[in-house]
């Protein structure tokens, strides 16, 4: 190039310039343009367009800023950035099912979901700003998001004790408890209560050597391919307690073998008065005596029975004790006549109380027993077995720790192995890469990975110690919504503060009740202070409510008080001296702080307050409606027949003021009552009584489907 | 040609990976058969079809098994119902032709105050003191979601959103 044209500008050059120029401009462009076609500004944009077309565009659009939103909970590890599409969540006209996603409100919850953000219930991935990146599992983050079927699990991760919001994870808490899985597993709050499984320390002395086989083959209860549930050929819906371990015929035989020979407490057979023998073993009323005795003690209150009636064969009866249909062909007649006198003695922390017997009465009851709930076919696919050899019990001992028996079985000797299961305290918050899946063609996620497990623990393992179970699929969901709510220790202190804690209870008396309580068992039934079953009615404010007479002759003669009742109190043939001890502990003792009966004066009452309050009663706030007196009522609460013998006068005021104090979850509406209205009430309750006997109620109902609701 | 390929590859791996996305959707919650499930309820008129259940629904059932069954039910968890025993006899809640054409405040206003309250039967107690007004409003939820035939809610006149 000559010298004079350097630095002259040409017309060549000035294109190629300016053509640089605009690519250049059109490149740097490209960036902005990406910028304003991100999705979630296209969201945003589109939000601004919807709320333009509803008649509250104001409202919708007060807290609209175009940039992401974000909501975090440091103390939580929550960065939800969810809100930044998800726009109405919090608006409440927005909720119809015609607004369109993802512009719809939450349904109304408990919790304001902007204080909370999202993923601590729906999982998946908070900071994401992309619909597929904060939808999907991706590699990075691997929490999929949380079907709304199990969310429940995510309220458990925080409310440890049980909430009334959430029945599917307190089922499944219970259904935890209940199949003992804390007997090889560590659970979140769930403790290892005294008694797992039966102590088998004396089981030599209660069956034979059949039997046990039999049983560790084939539990009694079955599942067949159609998934029915059947115990001794009985169709029910209960799960066994007893799962099935996949054990050889060589294994099935030294554990039967190693059972049979465990009598570490002899036997000591009771022997029924002769003149009892003599006087009835001729009778042809024997048996049929004795099932009347049988039903009489309420029985199956604890115990299901295999019963016919128009033709359909169920199971009748609780399910807190074993189900008895064949149990005449599974115990030693001699065992049965001494567990029935004193279960304690044969097995510690049992819940069978123990009841009065005369000899007369457990002649015939067990004769019953042994004749009557009997199948000759029960043993007869087992091979015949001869007393075992030492090879057989010394390979059975083995088995006994090595297959996790002593995890919930107690023999004498023997120590369960440390931590036999894995530990699934922290199960729910597990990443998927954590997990086994094996060969099994399930989706590798957490949750399919638990429902997998617990259906077939061979599928995703095939070394599993695990043993089979049978679930009823609302169980199996209850279970796996528990199990998911286990997320181990909150991460940090912020989040341990907000943990409701599950409440620790236990009632132990002292005394001579404390003897009384212990024998009878009240509290595999009956509530104290929070401690205790819940099959019948809460004992903590008793001593408020009932005279002291009434209970006396009720715990005498138990009588139930609602006729939709088929679980009853047993009768426990109690001796005056007990009843008295039970009764003047719980009108001492039991007694709610604010309702006290020696503060009442009955003398108050006046038959016009009565005629008043009869008059209230039937057509002011018609109690019939609910309430039966006489012959004519409704079903639902207790009958008032006996109410003046029954109630304390302080207990129906304070009861009728406010049900829910005394009682949390009773269901009587609480009224708006003035105080001149409950005097009368009051006044003409206590003139209803029934002679010194409760009256026997009327069972209006043939049915007997179901027993639920027992003692409310 | 190359390119071509590798985008046809591109694009049928992003096929396979949504497919596995949407078959990892439509796997869980089967639909449970039991009255145990909490997040549905079976069509009282036709067992086989189970109506699925929100959280307010969800809630409404669990309230309406615990207060309102013994009299608008004809089975109970106890097995026998109270409904019988009733002059005038309590609709059953899934009784639309009865109850859908009250308003929610109507229904909030029964529950809440009692049958007498609103010229009704007496025999109908207040629960405005023992429930809250959310549980109130759960029940009634939950009543829209079973009613046969199906609820249809009130549009707001003149709105394109109103329902059809």
């Amino acid at each position: 190039m000559p010298a004079e044209e350097m630095g002259k500008v040409t017309d060549r050059m000035r294109f190629v310039f300016a053509v640089s120029s605009l690519i250049f401009l059109a490149v740097l462009a490209i960036s902005p343009f990406k910028d304003y076609r991100r999705e979630w500004k296209q969201y945003k944009r589109s939000y601004l367009r919807f709320a333009q077309g509803r008649p509250d565009t104001k409202r919708l659009t007060a807290d609209y800023s175009p940039d992401i939103d974000q909501i975090w909970l440091p103390g939580l590890n929550v960065v939800d950035r969810c809100t930044t599409c998800h726009l109405g969540i919090t608006q409440a006209s927005l909720a119809d099912k015609s607004v369109p996603q993802p512009f719809r409100a939450h349904p109304p919850i408990p919790h304001n979901v902007r204080e909370w953000g999202c993923t601590i219930c729906h999982r998946r991935q908070g900071p994401a700003t992309e619909v597929a990146e904060a939808h999907e599992s991706t590699l990075a983050w691997e929490q999929p998001a949380l079907p709304a079927h199990f969310i429940q699990a995510s309220c458990g991760a925080c409310h440890q004790s049980d909430l009334l919001q959430t029945p599917q994870l307190v089922k499944g808490r219970q259904v935890l408890a209940e199949l003992n899985c804390v007997g090889c597993h560590k659970l979140q709050g769930i403790e290892r209560p005294a008694m797992l499984g039966p102590d088998l320390s004396s089981i030599g002395t209660k069956v034979s050597r059949e039997w046990i086989y039999k049983w560790l083959k084939e539990p009694r209860t079955i599942v067949d391919k159609d998934g029915n549930v059947t115990v001794n050929g009985v169709e029910t819906e209960e799960e066994p307690r007893m799962p099935k371990f996949r054990l050889t015929e060589d294994e099935l035989k030294a554990l039967s073998g190693y059972l049979s020979v465990q009598r570490v407490k002899a036997l000591v057979p009771y022997k029924i008065s002769p003149a009892v023998v003599t006087a009835w073993s001729k009778n042809p009323e024997l048996i049929s005596q004795g099932e009347l005795r049988f039903r009489q003690m309420f029985c199956s209150t604890c115990h299901s029975l295999a019963v016919t009636r128009a033709g359909e064969t169920k199971l009748i009866g609780g399910d807190i004790g074993p189900e008895l249909t064949k149990v005449g062909s599974k115990v030693n007649p001699d065992w049965l006549g001494a567990w029935l006198r004193d279960p304690e003695s044969y097995l510690p922390h049992t819940r069978m109380p123990r009841y009065g017997w005369s000899d007369e009465d457990l002649y015939k009851v067990t004769q019953y027993i042994t004749t009557k709930l009997f199948d000759s076919d029960l043993l007869s696919n087992v091979p015949k077995l001869d007393p075992p050899t030492d090879a057989e019990i010394q390979a059975g001992r083995r088995l006994f720790t090595e297959k996790g028996c002593a995890s919930c079985h107690v023999i004498e000797g023997i120590s369960p192995q440390k931590d036999f299961g894995p530990d699934l305290s922290a199960l729910g918050g597990k990443n998927a890469s954590e997990l086994e899946f094996g060969t099994a063609k399930i989706p590798h996620n957490l949750l399919s990975y638990i429902q997998a497990k617990l259906q077939d623990p061979v599928s995703v393992n095939p070394a599993a110690r695990m043993p089979q179970y049978n679930w009823e699929p609302g169980d199996l969901d209850a279970v796996t919504t528990a199990l998911l709510s286990m997320k181990g220790a909150p991460p940090t202190s912020a989040l341990q503060n907000l943990v409701v804690p599950r409440k620790e209870v236990s009632f132990h008396p002292t005394g001579s009740f404390a003897e009384v309580y212990e024998r009878y068992k009240c509290y595999t039934c009956h509530k104290f202070n929070g401690f205790g079953g819940d099959l019948a009615p809460d004992l903590t404010y008793e001593g408020s409510r009932a005279h002291r007479q009434w209970l006396i002759e009720f715990l005498k003669n138990p009588q139930t008080l609602r006729p939709t009742l088929i679980l009853r109190m047993p009768q426990l043939n109690m001796s005056d001296k007990d009843a008295a001890t039970l009764a003047d502990y719980l009108s001492m003792v039991m007694q709610h702080p604010s309702v006290n009966p020696a503060a009442t004066d009955a003398k108050q009452f006046t038959p016009a307050m009565a005629t008043l309050g009869k008059q209230l009663y039937e057509v002011k706030y018609q109690c019939q409606s609910c309430h039966t007196i006489g012959g004519s009522g409704g079903y639902v609460g207790p009958n008032l027949n006996n109410a003046g013998g029954w109630l304390t006068p302080a207990w129906i005021e304070a009861w009728l003021k406010n049900p829910q104090a005394l009682v949390p979850d009773s269901i009587e509406p609480r009224r708006n009552f003035t105080d001149q209205e409950i005097q009368a009430l009051t006044a003409y309750l206590m003139t209803l009584r029934a002679g010194s006997k409760p009256q026997k109620t009327a069972n209006n109902f043939g049915s007997q489907n179901s027993a639920v609701g027992a003692g409310r | 040609m190359r390119i071509r390929d590798s985008v046809i590859v591109a694009l049928a791996t992003a096929a396979l990976f949504n497919a596995a996305g949407c078959l990892k959707h439509a796997e869980p919650a089967k639909a449970d058969p039991l009255l145990a499930s909490y997040d549905a309820e079976p069509d009282w008129s036709d067992s086989t079809k189970m109506i699925p259940l929100g959280y307010q629904q969800a809630q409404g059932k669990r309230v309406f098994y615990q207060y309102c069954v013994w009299c608008h039910a004809d089975a109970t968890p106890a097995g026998p119902s109270n409904r019988s025993n009733l002059t005038p006899v309590p609709p059953l809640l899934n009784d639309g032709g009865t109850l859908n054409p009250e308003s929610d405040e109507f229904m909030q206003n029964i529950i809440t105050l009692g049958g007498s309250a609103m010229g009704k039967s007496a025999m109908m107690p207040p629960y405005g003191r023992t429930l809250s007004a959310e549980e109130v409003r759960s029940v009634i939820a939950f009543t829209r979601a079973i009613a046969q035939p199906p609820y249809q809610p009130p549009g707001r006149p003149g709105s394109q959103y109103s329902a059809k």
